[in-house]
């Protein structure tokens, strides 16, 4: 029985392409679609104050380039890829707005612990960091990972392995400290 | 311990993988899809018109001569028909090559000819002979068609849901995927699917039909439950009985009975829909048939799936 799986394979290529035509129900399906793997890959590089701002520029910014998709059927890896790509710009160009987003961290309402388990992912190597938060933020398997981003299964599983070996050890030197 | 629950969920949960996926939860959106800019590729004119006021008046002269030439040509949404064979109607007018079938036409054809209708870009349906079709809607996020009688086949590329079939007892819904409707002179439909899926919707009822199975509806009960191709007979007509004939306690008892006792592993999508159409008193014999077939996940209980709890079933069906 596996209806939902049945239903994520549907057609990105025919939403990506009457996207690009203006429509923009099909603009909103892929949105539905990818916007936890574009908050996931943007809450792992950037202070998380400023993630649900950036995951509408990078939409909107995906709009505007939907020309540039050469390939319809790779709109999730293109999307991945902008909002990588979003990400660096966005420290190579606002310094000061990191430092303002880590005081307003002070006031964030969410729970302190997951915001320092959160910083403390946020501190691994990029490869890890992004496949932990897409699967322990946003929820996402591992399969579902690699078939939004376009990483191989193989990737994905030992990124997830290795980085939450990683973790662990970071998250106990912490408590031991 | 192995981290098969950190992959994909399965296998033995690992607590810390858990704890983290509780705590780092509250980290998610729930920020709607953006406003999106009324004019797609705004940026690349805009330069433009920054640059030459003439370049823009001249740009809206354009634009209100296109206007107003759509304006006058504006028709109602039609779908191109060929005939693949003799001369199917649109209407009152026979077509001998090609057509277009306007919202609120019907097509029909007789016993000599077929027709094939394109779905705008999404896909298209072949028309049998002995048919009459008519086309409800052509919206682009709704297109549909009402079958009042004769047989159909569809091949739809469309994401989920942007295409349906009317039917006199129920609604076809594509969920992406290749099927076949047919539709008696009593309004009986019965729904075939090749691949994908369709979702076969009444008031309140609702049969996901996969590849390689079928599913029947009668006016006024409407869809029944989804059976596979190559269900033995006896499970066929058991499961007729129980959908649509019986109606005593004793009499759906002794279909239910048959349907469970011819139950075999791939009709576990089939007792999965009973679950939740049998009576109360029936359910706990469809549990523990399906328990047997396929069985619960961890956390789905036979007291939940009693009182029908939307996410043990849905748990259920994802194994």
């Amino acid at each position: 029985m596996t209806f939902p799986l049945a239903l994520a394979q549907s057609d990105n290529a025919f939403l990506a392409n009457a996207a690009r035509k203006g429509d923009r129900p099909a603009f909103g399906l892929l949105y539905s679609r990818f916007a936890r793997m574009v908050h996931g890959i943007l809450l792992a590089r950037v202070p998380r104050s400023e993630v649900d701002d950036l995951v509408q520029d990078v939409f909107l910014l995906a709009l505007r380039r939907l020309d540039t998709l050469r390939d319809p059927c790779a709109f999730g890896p293109w999307l991945a890829m902008i909002a990588r790509n979003r990400a660096t710009d966005y420290h190579r160009r606002s310094r000061e707005t990191t430092e303002l987003s880590e005081d307003c961290a002070a006031q964030d309402p969410r729970p302190a612990e997951a915001l320092a388990v959160l910083s403390t992912i946020q501190k691994l190597p990029e490869a890890y960091r992004e496949t932990l938060v897409l699967r322990l933020v946003e929820g996402m398997s591992g399969p579902e990972i690699a078939e939004r981003t376009g990483l191989t299964p193989a990737s994905v599983r030992v990124n997830l392995h290795r980085g939450m070996k990683l973790l662990r050890e970071k998250l106990e030197g912490r408590e031991a400290s | 311990m192995s981290d098969d629950y950190l992959w994909d969920g399965s296998g033995e949960p690992d607590p810390e993988v858990e704890r983290l996926e509780r705590l780092l939860a509250t980290l998610r959106s729930d920020r709607p899809a953006p406003e999106l800019p009324e004019n797609l590729g705004l940026r690349k004119r805009s330069v433009l018109f920054r640059h030459s006021i003439q370049l823009a008046v001249a740009a809206a002269a354009v634009v209100l001569v296109i206007a107003g030439w759509f304006l006058l040509r504006r028709e109602r949404p039609s779908w191109e028909v060929v005939s693949l064979e003799g001369t199917p109607r649109i209407g009152s007018e026979s077509i001998s090559a090609s057509g277009r079938l306007a919202v609120g036409q019907w097509l029909e054809t007789d016993s000599s000819s077929r027709a094939r209708i394109s779905i705008g870009i999404i896909g298209e349906v072949h028309v049998d002979p002995n048919t009459r079709i008519r086309l409800l809607k052509a919206g682009a996020d709704d297109h549909r068609l009402a079958l009042a009688r004769g047989k159909m086949h569809a091949a739809i590329w469309a994401p989920p849901r942007l295409f349906s079939v009317e039917t006199p007892s129920a609604v076809a819904v594509d969920l992406g995927c290749t099927y076949t409707l047919e539709v008696d002179e009593a309004g009986i439909s019965l729904l075939h699917v090749t691949s994908g899926w369709v979702a076969f919707e009444t008031e309140g009822r609702e049969s996901f039909v996969p590849a390689g199975a079928l599913c029947k509806t009668r006016p006024g009960i409407g869809a029944g439950t989804p059976y596979r191709e190559d269900a033995s007979e006896a499970f066929r007509l058991a499961l007729t009985r129980l959908d649509f004939e019986e109606r005593s306690a004793d009499g759906r008892l002794v279909a239910l009975d048959a349907v469970l006792a011819q139950a075999e592993k791939e009709d576990a999508f089939t007792l999965w829909h009973l679950l939740s159409r049998v009576r109360a008193g029936e359910r706990s014999r469809v549990f523990d048939r399906l328990q047997v077939l396929v069985p619960a996940p961890p956390g789905v209980t036979r007291e939940g799936v009693a009182r029908l709890d939307r996410q043990m079933l849905d748990r259920w069906w994802d194994r």
